[in-house]
């Protein structure tokens, strides 16, 4: 029988990162992951990560996935591809399903990284072809370059449901309204608002009552939930789509932890059935851990460093590291990970209704119920000032764990401060030089540049903009306002693209000064 | 779950019914709460009682509707009630693959 | 529908152009991609009819979880099209319950 130190099943964020970890340490380690490409859901993630530095934010997923890839591939990882773990046995005995047969074979240590699987609800019509995971729609559209559907709704505003929304009208498709049976946004405002500005109608406490079609989706019904989450009669709506996607939450696959005889709670802190862990991953059986939404469902990046915990505990545990040295590199790893738990949105938060920031501002509601935060609401928050000629206006209203706008801007016009977590202010003793490397490094596309007042009337903003194609200097066409209104005619001054930029292209528009606070989207007029 | 004298309240029927829970073995959500009533209180005997999860994907996308169907028709939260045993192989296999252990060089 | 250029992954790396069957019907895809894909591309939502009720189903997790889109694919029933790669002249029938047959006895 093969033997490892470390078995590892799942090659995603926290799976690779503790190969990592532990191959550094000098450990013979195997991962094996039942998909035909390593990197977990890394590859679909085509949006900057939040975080700082350390933990890799305003890099995109997909380049992240390279980077881990590489790096195990360095340290001599074997990653074994197309190979399914069909069994895990409290004697730390993995059967796996290879090609045509199944191999046993023994760790010392094992880890469980299995990640996550889609929840889904049901409506009538949910079986019919046309009814997707979100997941699904990533998976055509970023990794096969196939287009989910023409016209799409979104049912969910997690993160998840924000984000395909977003990636959706990046490959092409028209999302028509995004719904969600709760009654606020459940994702980051600033995810909300990149898609309302684009014209996305949210649409809080509405659910789908039915998908429409006889052999695939041709439309679908939602409507009004009441506090029992009844459908309101008369508040129907009806939308011709041939896509509806679901992103309802995740759920733990822990069922290998389950049958490996590792003791089990029901957590809705950690959103479902998962193994009970301790500090290191380690599960209630010795040497057995567990990392990534396996434990409990978190973000991508908070995965990794719960891997690189993992890795370097097992190796602990064998004799690889000595416990000093290694209880001091996972006090690093805790550090890092303790700032990725912070703020509005953090696992212990969950449920939570926040009425102010840290600094003691008041939340906008309109975000909340709408997706956008209010003209009237704006104003209130740090991030806006209004400075003579060019400047950063950065509508950043939560307290999310993100800093990159912080280290991006050379002249130092952006502080967060320590507290990672704080809502980002202007300093506006600083001169503005309009480069522009904040609005390219901001992960949730909040962060403009206006120039209220050009002394001929109008006014210029600057924005993130990653879309194809790409508008050129004197296209004509109008501007959107934060909840996607057309709200004024508009004019290219200025298209920016650069390789700091990664991606996101800076668009300059020309408008009436009197919407420099207002416009915050460009929309070419469609040639007649 | 183990009160076998547990008294339900009379099953009444509901107009989604008819709704597949269980994609696979296409298990309808009249179907699980009917079970209920018939005395299957826990998740693993309406498994066997009705075959849900036991198709195809393996309960991949059903095991969560069940289970609050299920906690909603006793009157209990889904949390309380016991997750169907995990049992090897996780994932469906075909029979000639399951039977081929590889053979060790070594 | 395929997308030809990307804003953030630009164009995508595709395997050889090659043709193949769906219900004897000549179609083109990428060698090694995804059953599944090159049928959406080709505009197909159902790959099978259940077994009891006779519904359409199609792509729904697209990495082989579901089991949705299960066909028969060059004579075995229940292959999952969205992990299984494509290949050059492969056969794939629409799935009645398990078989390629239709139910009533009309051939495939």
């Amino acid at each position: 029988m093969k033997r490892y130190d470390l078995i590892i099943a799942g090659a995603g964020p926290a799976g690779l990162s503790a190969a990592i970890e532990a191959a550094k340490c000098g450990m013979k380690v195997v991962v094996y992951d039942e998909n035909a490409r390593p990197g977990g859901q890394l590859f679909k993630q085509i949006h900057k990560f939040f975080g700082s530095k350390e933990h890799k934010a305003k890099i995109r997923g997909f380049h992240i996935g390279e980077e881990l890839l590489a790096e195990a591939a360095d340290l001599g990882v074997e990653v074994v591809l197309n190979s399914v773990v069909i069994g895990l046995f409290p004697e730390k005995e993995v059967t796996v399903k290879i090609d045509n047969h199944v191999e046993h074979v023994k760790g010392d240590t094992i880890l469980i990284a299995t990640g996550a699987s889609e929840n889904m609800v049901t409506f009538p019509g949910w079986t019919l072809p046309g009814v997707i995971g979100a997941g699904a729609a990533q998976t055509m559209m970023n990794l096969h370059g196939i287009l989910p559907g023409k016209k799409v709704l979104m049912l969910g505003s997690g993160n998840v449901g924000l984000v395909v929304s977003f990636q959706l009208m990046q490959a092409g498709c028209e999302v028509v309204a995004l719904a969600d049976a709760a009654p606020r946004v459940g994702g980051y405002g600033v995810h909300a608002s990149k898609v309302a500005r684009c014209g996305v109608p949210f649409y809080l406490s509405h659910t789908i009552v039915s998908a429409d079609g006889c052999d695939h989706v041709t439309g679908v019904t939602i409507g009004e939930v009441d506090k029992n989450w009844n459908v309101i009669p008369g508040t129907e709506k009806h939308f011709d789509v041939d896509t509806i996607c679901l992103a309802v939450g995740l759920s733990p696959m822990s069922k290998l932890c389950d049958m490996a005889g590792c003791e089990m709670e029901d957590n809705p802190a950690k959103a479902g059935f998962v193994p009970k862990v301790d500090e290191f991953g380690e599960t209630s059986i010795p040497g057995i851990y567990a990392a990534g939404d396996v434990s409990g469902i978190e973000e991508a990046s908070s995965a990794m460093i719960e891997g690189r915990i993992a890795g370097i505990a097992a190796a602990i545990r064998l004799g690889y590291i000595s416990e000093a040295d290694g209880k001091e590199k996972i006090a690093e790893q805790e550090a890092a990970l303790n700032g990725l738990r912070q703020g509005m949105f953090a696992p212990g938060m969950r449920g939570k209704m926040i009425t102010e920031t840290e600094e003691g501002v008041s939340i906008s509601q309109n975000l909340l119920k709408h997706g956008f935060v209010a003209d009237d609401e704006i104003e209130r928050f740090p991030g806006i000032t209004h400075s003579k000629g060019i400047h950063p206006v950065i509508e950043c209203t939560q307290n999310i764990p993100c800093n990159p706008c912080q280290d991006a801007c050379p002249k130092h016009c952006i502080k967060i401060g320590k507290n990672i977590t704080a809502l980002p202010a202007v300093d506006e003793e600083q001169e503005c030089i309009g480069c522009g490397m904040c609005v390219a490094s901001c992960s949730g596309q909040a962060i403009f540049l206006v120039n209220e007042d050009c002394g001929d009337g109008t006014a210029e903003i600057t924005l993130p903009y990653e879309f194809l194609p790409l508008p050129k200097k004197g296209d004509k066409g109008v501007a959107l306002n934060r909840k996607g209104e057309q709200v004024c005619s508009a004019e290219v001054a200025d298209v920016r693209s650069a390789k700091a930029f990664d991606h996101t292209s800076l668009l300059t528009m020309k408008v009436p000064k009197e919407y420099a606070m207002k416009a915050r989207f460009f929309r070419k007029e469609e040639a007649v | 779950m183990n009160d076998r004298n547990r008294m339900l309240a009379p099953f009444v029927p509901q107009p989604d019914d008819d709704i597949i829970v269980c994609r696979c073995e296409e298990i309808t959500k009249g179907e699980i709460r009917r079970a209920v009533h018939d005395g299957m209180f826990t998740l693993t005997e309406i498994r066997r009682y009705l075959r849900t999860g036991m198709g195809l994907c393996q309960g991949q996308t059903c095991t969560k509707l069940v289970k609050g169907i299920v906690a909603r028709e006793l009157g209990v939260r889904p949390d309380a009630l016991e997750p169907a045993t995990g049992r090897a192989p996780m994932r469906p296999i075909e029979m000639r693959i399951l039977a081929q252990d590889k053979e060790d060089a070594e | 529908m395929r997308i030809n250029e990307h804003p953030i992954l630009g164009t995508y790396e595709k395997g050889e152009l090659v043709t193949f069957t769906f219900d004897g019907k000549e179609l083109e895809g990428y060698a090694g991609e995804p059953i599944a894909m090159a049928l959406k591309d080709a505009g197909v939502m159902v790959h099978r009819y259940t077994k009891k009720q006779h519904k359409p189903r199609g792509i729904f997790c697209a990495i082989g979880r579901c089991t949705d889109c299960v066909m028969v694919v060059n004579g075995q029933p229940n292959v999952r099209t969205c992990i299984t790669p494509l290949e050059a002249g492969m056969e794939i029938c629409t799935q009645y319950g398990v078989t390629a047959k239709q139910p009533g006895g009309e051939t495939e």
